[in-house]
């Protein structure tokens, strides 16, 4: 009994101002436009290319650009997404898109995050399943337990089919195929302390599951790591572990920061995301290795 | 694991199963099961220092024996186990401390002394564990005690996985003896640990781990804050380790409930002293009693001599704050209590406060209230130097204390909002209060409330613990010890 009343005072106590409520975190319809995403999502059949990955992944495959080179593509990438919501993603959604290729965005940073902040967003703003309460029971943490919680009452008792969000959110715009486009923005260059990338084997491992995953439907993986400034990827001095690590897997692995030369001022609008000038060339880029590899 | 973690739910109620329904069938099942599940407890933060509460369990039972048929050699065998039991804890914790102590006195005087400090690891409960099987060698030398001949009972004793790394250091004439019965489960007692489990997990994930977040920025970055943020510092550290180390005594002591077993209360609501004196009889009784029976008394106590008692307290408070840390803030720290409690002994009002402050009534006497509230504030400064890095950064904290810093509102302002950790502490001190003539707060509560109510208000501390604890496993503070 007490746990059901632990449930009613969360559902009760979720509108109390922020500082009282510290465990939850509501990012329902926020940053991302992951709602419009995975709403979109629902829908979509037989594509191309999907993509996946952080939100390196949604601000950096324009799927426009793809139409227009004649692939049918679907972004489903989100904030801080880790191998561990990817597979979740895809788990759900594979089948029903059933893309010839899965273009799997991999930053780094998101090998070591502990995930939390993604586990939130895609709980928060899509359907609540099995995969769901699955994803709560592997992360673990109460604030997620207590989005799965509120997510269930707002399914049961919001309608939440016929909930909308804005395309347009301060300076993002959701583009159908789940891109944001960010407003043309420049960067101003930083430098950043010499550091390292950290790997989790156990993130690792998962993304071996992943394309396991993709594998049993006929699905071919290419692993894509999307520029960053060149600053920030300098910083980093163990860049060709991570090559290294990727190389050595049995699926392409392209590492942008290095095919690529961009500018950190004019390409980028923060140390990590392209603007909508850096995102064409990366994608045209993109295009034209895929298509020189014959993929 | 630690016990506010989902491995160890797991854990207690696997064993708590085994031990009630599957292995019930004798006392004996029992130990090897209780043996078998505090090593695997222990064996969870380092299996490699399993080798090392097994030799000190061995020795001590040995040298127990031995006591009794070696009538000639008792003193040989109890200097034995002194040796072996501090030896071990020395050279674990204070090997390095004492090297790099002598590097330093030897550089002051002009001299380099080269010599090398070693990377060792603290064996997680030593300092709690090895006072509990002194305690036995000591018991038994005195002839308090029988020695046992039942090794299974002797090793349950010593590494019963609830008290086993944070205490309480429990007295082998209170807890062999337990070991020695087949258990019966009394649902009651079940119950009302499961109630201490509650209440200690709040004071840990509630108000410990909320009152660390801003000890930590407060300390951490000392020289940026005013002195009234500084003493509003002391006073969430006073809360943070009360609420850690208290909390972890209650869950300990109701999960020992679980199985049947009692343990010795390790606090006594502190913070509702009226002096030093009071404080000491009501924070961590299992270590001060400790102290008082195997040091100040052999000493020769209040006996003797003013230089000698002064003598004696200088040396149990030392002690004391040396047993909490390889640091000499914790010397410090032991000395400013020495320094406070002295004056009490020496004018004869150290037992002033016996009793419960107010009684059996909610008010308390407006004198007793201002006694509480110097003797807290008191507490709380000392607690500097037990949190600060070094005692100069502890000074340097006390000196803006006693500034005119301390005349402003404390700015803690982009850092969150302390405002409700302070309404939790509030929170704390009201529910405690309530229950201040109780061994925990939510003591036999069936007697004074009905089952609604009483489920209401445990669903109310799930909900607060649920809301606002610090979402990632956090370690308790007297596990460094």
């Amino acid at each position: 009994m007490s746990l059901f009343i632990y449930m009613l005072l969360v559902i009760l106590w979720w509108n109390a101002p922020g500082a009282f409520k510290p465990n939850v975190n509501d990012p329902f319809r926020s940053y991302g436009h992951t709602f419009s995403r995975l709403r979109e999502a629902d829908s979509v059949t037989d594509i191309d290319i999907l993509f996946i990955g952080s939100s390196h992944s949604y601000r950096g495959f324009d799927t426009r650009i793809f139409e227009r080179n004649g692939l049918a593509t679907f972004n489903l990438g989100s904030g801080a997404q880790t191998p561990m919501q990817t597979k979740i993603l895809l788990s759900r959604y594979l089948d029903k898109m059933s893309p010839k290729k899965i273009i799997y965005e991999i930053y780094p940073g998101t090998l070591s995050l502990d995930g939390l902040e993604s586990t939130l967003d895609i709980i928060a703003n899509d359907k609540v399943d099995y995969l769901s309460f699955l994803l709560g029971f592997k992360q673990f943490n109460i604030r997620s337990t207590n989005m799965l919680i509120y997510s269930i009452y707002r399914t049961l008792t919001s309608d939440f089919e016929r909930l909308e969000e804005p395309d347009i959110k301060g300076k993002d715009k959701y583009i159908s195929g789940g891109y944001v486009e960010k407003e043309l923005r420049f960067f101003k260059k930083v430098n950043y302390p010499s550091q390292n990338w950290q790997l989790n084997s156990e993130k690792l491992f998962v993304v071996d599951e992943i394309v396991d995953l993709a594998n049993q439907c006929g699905i071919e993986t290419v692993f894509v790591f999307a520029p960053i400034t060149e600053s920030l990827y300098n910083s980093y001095c163990n860049n060709n572990r991570i090559d290294s690590v990727f190389k050595n897997k049995k699926e392409k692995y392209f590492n942008f920061n290095i095919l690529l030369n961009l500018d950190d001022s004019l390409h980028f609008y923060d140390a990590h995301h392209l603007n909508q000038n850096g995102v064409e060339m990366f994608n045209e880029a993109l295009i034209d290795m895929l298509n020189s590899k014959g993929m | 694991m630690i016990f506010n973690s989902f491995s160890f739910l797991i854990f207690i109620t696997v064993v708590f199963t085994l031990y009630w329904v599957v292995n019930n069938k004798s006392i004996a099942h029992q130990n090897l099961l209780i043996v078998v599940a505090s090593y695997t407890f222990y064996g969870w933060w380092d299996w490699k220092f399993l080798s090392l509460i097994m030799f000190s369990t061995l020795v001590d039972f040995s040298i127990g024996i031995l006591l009794l048929k070696k009538e000639r050699r008792r003193k040989l065998l109890l200097a034995t186990s002194i040796i072996i039991n501090i030896g071990l804890l020395g050279f674990f914790k204070y090997f390095n401390f004492f090297i790099d102590s002598l590097i330093n006195s030897v550089a002051l005087l002009g001299y380099e002394l080269n010599m090398t400090t070693l990377n060792i690891g603290l064996p997680i409960g030593i300092s709690f564990y090895s006072f509990q099987t002194l305690s036995y060698t000591f018991d038994i030398y005195k002839r308090k005690i029988e020695p046992t001949r039942d090794f299974i009972a002797f090793a349950a004793f010593v590494s019963f996985f609830p008290q086993l790394v944070a205490g309480p250091i429990e007295r082998a004439s209170s807890l062999l003896p337990q070991f020695y019965q087949k258990k019966v489960f009394d649902l009651k007692k079940a119950v009302d640990g499961l109630r201490q489990i509650l209440w200690g997990l709040f004071k840990k994930m509630v108000i410990a781990d909320n009152c660390a977040e801003y000890v930590n920025l407060i300390f951490d970055s000392s020289n940026d804050f005013s002195g009234s943020t500084l003493l509003l510092g002391a006073f969430f550290f006073s809360f943070q380790i009360y609420g850690d180390f208290s909390g972890y005594s209650d869950i300990a002591i109701g999960s020992a409930r679980l199985f049947g077993v009692d343990l010795n209360r390790n606090f006594a609501y502190p913070y509702f002293s009226r002096d030093i004196a009071e404080f000491w009889r009501r924070w961590h009784i299992s270590l001060s009693t400790w102290f008082r029976d195997y040091l100040y008394i052999p000493l020769g106590g209040s006996r003797g001599t003013i230089i000698n008692r002064v003598k004696n307290t200088f040396v149990i408070f030392l002690v004391s704050g040396l047993w909490h840390g390889a640091n000499w803030t914790f010397v410090m720290w032991g000395l400013i209590h020495a320094v406070l409690f002295i004056p009490l002994l020496l004018g004869k009002k150290n037992r002033n406060h016996m009793d419960i402050v107010g009684g059996k009534r909610m008010a308390a006497p407006v004198g007793d209230v201002l006694r509480i509230i110097s003797t807290f504030i008191i507490v709380s400064i000392s607690w500097i130097f037990f949190r600060a890095d070094s005692i100069g950064q502890a000074i340097n904290i006390v000196d803006r204390i006693f500034s005119f810093s301390i005349v402003s509102i404390p700015d803690l302002q982009g850092y969150g909002d302390p405002i409700v950790t302070i309404l939790l502490v509030v929170l704390l001190i009201g529910v405690e209060w309530i229950g201040k003539n109780k061994k925990h707060a939510l003591e036999n509560m069936e007697n004074l409330m009905s089952r609604p109510t009483r489920w209401a208000l445990y669903s109310i501390l799930i909900f607060l613990i649920g809301m606002f604890m610090v979402s990632d496993e956090t370690p308790f503070i007297y596990f460094q010890f």
